[in-house]
C-alpha cells in the first residue's frame, strides 16, 4: 500500500467529484441544483463499487453502488461503448425515489472500461399527478412520474433522440427538464475527462491498485472505529405519522446489532409498505444506515465502498423500509430516511452518548407547487425546502434552521426565488421556542410566509405536524411543524385539512391557489439533550437576549429570574 | 427478478427473504421453506440463526463484497 500515491490519488478524485458539481450548478436551469445543491457526484469502478465523492447531497450516496449494480446487471460491460451516457431512476432498481435521476458515463482507457464518472439530481419536474413531483397522496408509483429503468441517452457521443423525446413528453416543464439533464450530463463528461487524465498519469494498473487500497484502507479505518463501539444489540421505534392516505401511524423499528467491528442495521419488526408515498426504497434503507453509521464514525475516513464493507442493512421486503412494487415511495426519501438516521441515533445513545444527537425534524418541508408563468408563457414547477432544528447533543445545543441530515441542500435566496416564481416573500425567520428544551436545547427551525401572485397547484411531503422531535435523555420534544393557508379576502389561517378537506395536513396534493392566498410553513424544531434543569444559566440568558426563546419559557422551564 | 423473454419488461421483483435485496442472479433456495430465498449464505445463516431464536447471532462478513454487488 502505496500511502502517498494513495492521498494523491483520493484528493485528485474528490476534487473531480467536487468540479462535477460545481458545472452542475452553474450549467443547471432550475434553482434546486443551482441553488439547492440537490445532487451528488461521485466516481465509482467497473465493479460499481464508490471510490469518491463529493459532499453535497448525502441521501444519494449510499445509493450509488447499488444504482451502478441494477445498470451493469441489465446492461452489461460488454455492451457498453466510449461515449455512451446511461440514464436511470428507476425506485425499485436501488434508486432512491423517482425524481432523482442518475446519469452514468463509463471511462474507457486502452479500450477497456475502468470506471464510471456518476451523477445523481434531484428533479423537480417528473410527470405524475401533481407538479413538482410530491404527489402526497399518491399510492401507486405510476401517480409519482415517469420510472425511467437503466438506458442510453447518449449512445457513443450521439444523443439517443426517441429517449429524450420519451422523457420530455412526460413532463410538464421540458425546456427545464432538459436544461437540468444537459447539466447532469455535462458533469460525468467532465468527469471521464479529468479521470482519464488522472488514469493516464498513473496508467491503469497502479491506479486500479491504489483505488483498492484505498478502499481497503477505509474499510480498516471503519472497523477500527466500529471496534471502539461497545459490542451489543441497540433498538429503538419512530414513527411516521401519517402516510397522507390513512389517518394512522408508522412504525418503523431499528435493532442495530455491534459485534467486533462490524454492524448490523436490522429494521425487522417496521410496519407493513403504507397506501400513501412514505415507503421507503431499498437504496434509502442502505443510504440511511450508511449515512447514520458515517455520523457516528471518524469524518476523515475516505468516504468510498470500502467504509460499507463492515455493515450489513436488513430491510425486509415489502415494509415502509422497502417498498415492494408497485407501490408509491417519493417521499420515503425525504421523510422516512432522516426519520431512520434519527432512529439509528437514539438506538445508539446508550453505546455512543458522544457521538449522537435528539431527533432532528426530519423533513425537508417538500412545498411544491407548478403552474404557468404569464411572463415567459411557459409552465413552470418549483421546490420549496424548509429548514428544521437539530437535535441537541451531549455538549452542544442543535443547529438552527439546517436542512435535514440526509438533504445538506442550501437555502435559495429570496430575491432567486421571487425572481424566478410567482411568490412574494412576507417573512422568513426563525421560530423562538422551537428548539425542544434541554441543558443543550433542540435547534430552532424557521418559518416562511408567502403570497401567491399567480395561478397555481401547491402540494406538499412533509412531517412532524402531529408528532414531534423527540429529546434524549431527559430532553424536551422540538416544536411541531404546520403549514397554514389563508384564502385572500380571510383573516383566518387553517391547515389543508381544514382548508381542502384534506386526510393529512403534512401530505397532500393539488391544492389550488390564486393570487393574493397566503401560506405560512413552519418547519418542526430539535429535541433537547439532557434534563432542562442542567443548562447553564448562562445559556439561558444569552437565548433570551438573542430571542431565541422567550422570557416565559426561559423562567418557566429554565427557572431563569429575568 | 424475472425479466420477460425479451427483456422489455419485469414480469416479478425478486428479493433476498433476510435482507431484502434485489435479486438478479438465481440467488440460494431455502432447504427449509421452498418460498425463501437468499442472496447470499452470509443470509442464509442469520436467518436460520435468528429462526432458532439465537438474540444476536454472531455471524462474521468476511472478506466478500457486500452482497453480490460485483
Amino acid at each position: 500500500m502505496d500511502m502517498i500515491n494513495m492521498n494523491i490519488v483520493e484528493s485528485a478524485m474528490i476534487a473531480i467529484a467536487r468540479e462535477m458539481g460545481i458545472n452542475v450548478q452553474k450549467t443547471a436551469y432550475s434553482t434546486i441544483f443551482s441553488e439547492g445543491e440537490d445532487f451528488t457526484c461521485a466516481l465509482a469502478n467497473r465493479n460499481g463499487e464508490l471510490i469518491a465523492v463529493a459532499d453535497f447531497c448525502p441521501s444519494q450516496i449510499g445509493g450509488v453502488p447499488l444504482l451502478v449494480r441494477s445498470m451493469i446487471k441489465e446492461i452489461p460491460l460488454s455492451e457498453m461503448s466510449e461515449g455512451d451516457v446511461i440514464i436511470h431512476n428507476d425506485p425499485y432498481r436501488g434508486g432512491l425515489h423517482t425524481p432523482e435521476h442518475t446519469v452514468f458515463k463509463p471511462i474507457f482507457v486502452e479500450n477497456k472500461i475502468v470506471a464510471f464518472a456518476v451523477c445523481v439530481g434531484h428533479f423537480v419536474e417528473v410527470g405524475g399527478m401533481v407538479p413538482g413531483g410530491f404527489p402526497g397522496e399518491a399510492t401507486e408509483i405510476f401517480h409519482e412520474g415517469l420510472r425511467v429503468p437503466p438506458i442510453k441517452i447518449i449512445r457513443e457521443g450521439k444523443d439517443v433522440p426517441e429517449v429524450w423525446k420519451m422523457m420530455l413528453a412526460n413532463v410538464r416543464t421540458p425546456r427545464g427538464n432538459y436544461g437540468d439533464m444537459r447539466a447532469l450530463i455535462s458533469a460525468v463528461d467532465l468527469g471521464e475527462k479529468r479521470l482519464k487524465s488522472l488514469i493516464e498519469k498513473y496508467g491503469v494498473q497502479i491506479f486500479e491498485s491504489t483505488v483498492q487500497d484505498l478502499m481497503d484502507y477505509s474499510e480498516k479505518r471503519m472497523c477500527a472505529e466500529l471496534e471502539t463501539f461497545k459490542d451489543g444489540k441497540y433498538t429503538f421505534v419512530d414513527k411516521v405519522e401519517d402516510d397522507g392516505i390513512e389517518d394512522k401511524e408508522y412504525e418503523i423499528h431499528i435493532t442495530v446489532y455491534v459485534q467486533g467491528g462490524e454492524v448490523v442495521v436490522d429494521y425487522t419488526g417496521s410496519s407493513e409498505q403504507a397506501k400513501g408515498p412514505i415507503n421507503a426504497t431499498l437504496g434509502v434503507a442502505w443510504s440511511a444506515a450508511f449515512n447514520a453509521i458515517l455520523h457516528m464514525t471518524d469524518e476523515t475516513i475516505p468516504l468510498n465502498s470500502g467504509c460499507f464493507r463492515p455493515i450489513r442493512v436488513i430491510a425486509p421486503a415489502g415494509t415502509v423500509m422497502n417498498v415492494d412494487y408497485p407501490g408509491s415511495e417519493v417521499g420515503g426519501n425525504t421523510e422516512t430516511h432522516p426519520l431512520i438516521v434519527s432512529a439509528i441515533f437514539g438506538a445508539m445513545v446508550d453505546c455512543v452518548p458522544n457521538r449522537v444527537m435528539a431527533s432532528e425534524g426530519t423533513t425537508h418541508g417538500c412545498f411544491v407547487f407548478g403552474g404557468h408563468d404569464e411572463l415567459n408563457d411557459e409552465p413552470y414547477g418549483g421546490f420549496d425546502f424548509s429548514y428544521v432544528g437539530y437535535g441537541g447533543r451531549s455538549f452542544a445545543d442543535g443547529n438552527d434552521a439546517t436542512d435535514s441530515i440526509n438533504g445538506n441542500c442550501a437555502n435559495t435566496p429570496m430575491e432567486v426565488f421571487e425572481t424566478r416564481f410567482p411568490w412574494i416573500v412576507e417573512e422568513y425567520a426563525l421560530r423562538p421556542n422551537s428548539g425542544g428544551t434541554g441543558q443543550f436545547r433542540g435547534g430552532l427551525s424557521n418559518v416562511k410566509q408567502m403570497m401567491c401572485t399567480g395561478e397555481m397547484l401547491v402540494s406538499q411531503m412533509t412531517n412532524k405536524h402531529k408528532l414531534c422531535a423527540w429529546g434524549l435523555k431527559n430532553g424536551g420534544g422540538g416544536a411541531l411543524g404546520a403549514t397554514l393557508y389563508k384564502k385572500a379576502g380571510n383573516d383566518k389561517w387553517e391547515t389543508a385539512v381544514e382548508a381542502y378537506g384534506k386526510v393529512s395536513p403534512s401530505k397532500y396534493s393539488n391544492i389550488p391557489m390564486n393570487p393574493g392566498d397566503r401560506v405560512r410553513v413552519l418547519a418542526p424544531g430539535g429535541g433537547g439533550f439532557g434534563a432542562p434543569a442542567d443548562r447553564s444559566q448562562e445559556a439561558v440568558k444569552e437565548d433570551v437576549r438573542e430571542g431565541y426563546i422567550s422570557e416565559d419559557q426561559a423562567r418557566k422551564i429554565y427557572g431563569f429570574p429575568g | 427478478m424475472k425479466f420477460s423473454n425479451n427483456g422489455y419488461y419485469i414480469e416479478k421483483y425478486i428479493k433476498c427473504s433476510n435482507c431484502g435485496m434485489l435479486l438478479y442472479s438465481e440467488g440460494i433456495q431455502s432447504k427449509s421453506s421452498p418460498k425463501q430465498i437468499f442472496c447470499s449464505q452470509w443470509c442464509v445463516d442469520w436467518s436460520s440463526a435468528k429462526a432458532q431464536g439465537i438474540e444476536q447471532p454472531k455471524l462474521p462478513f468476511g472478506h466478500e463484497k457486500i452482497h453480490e454487488i460485483g
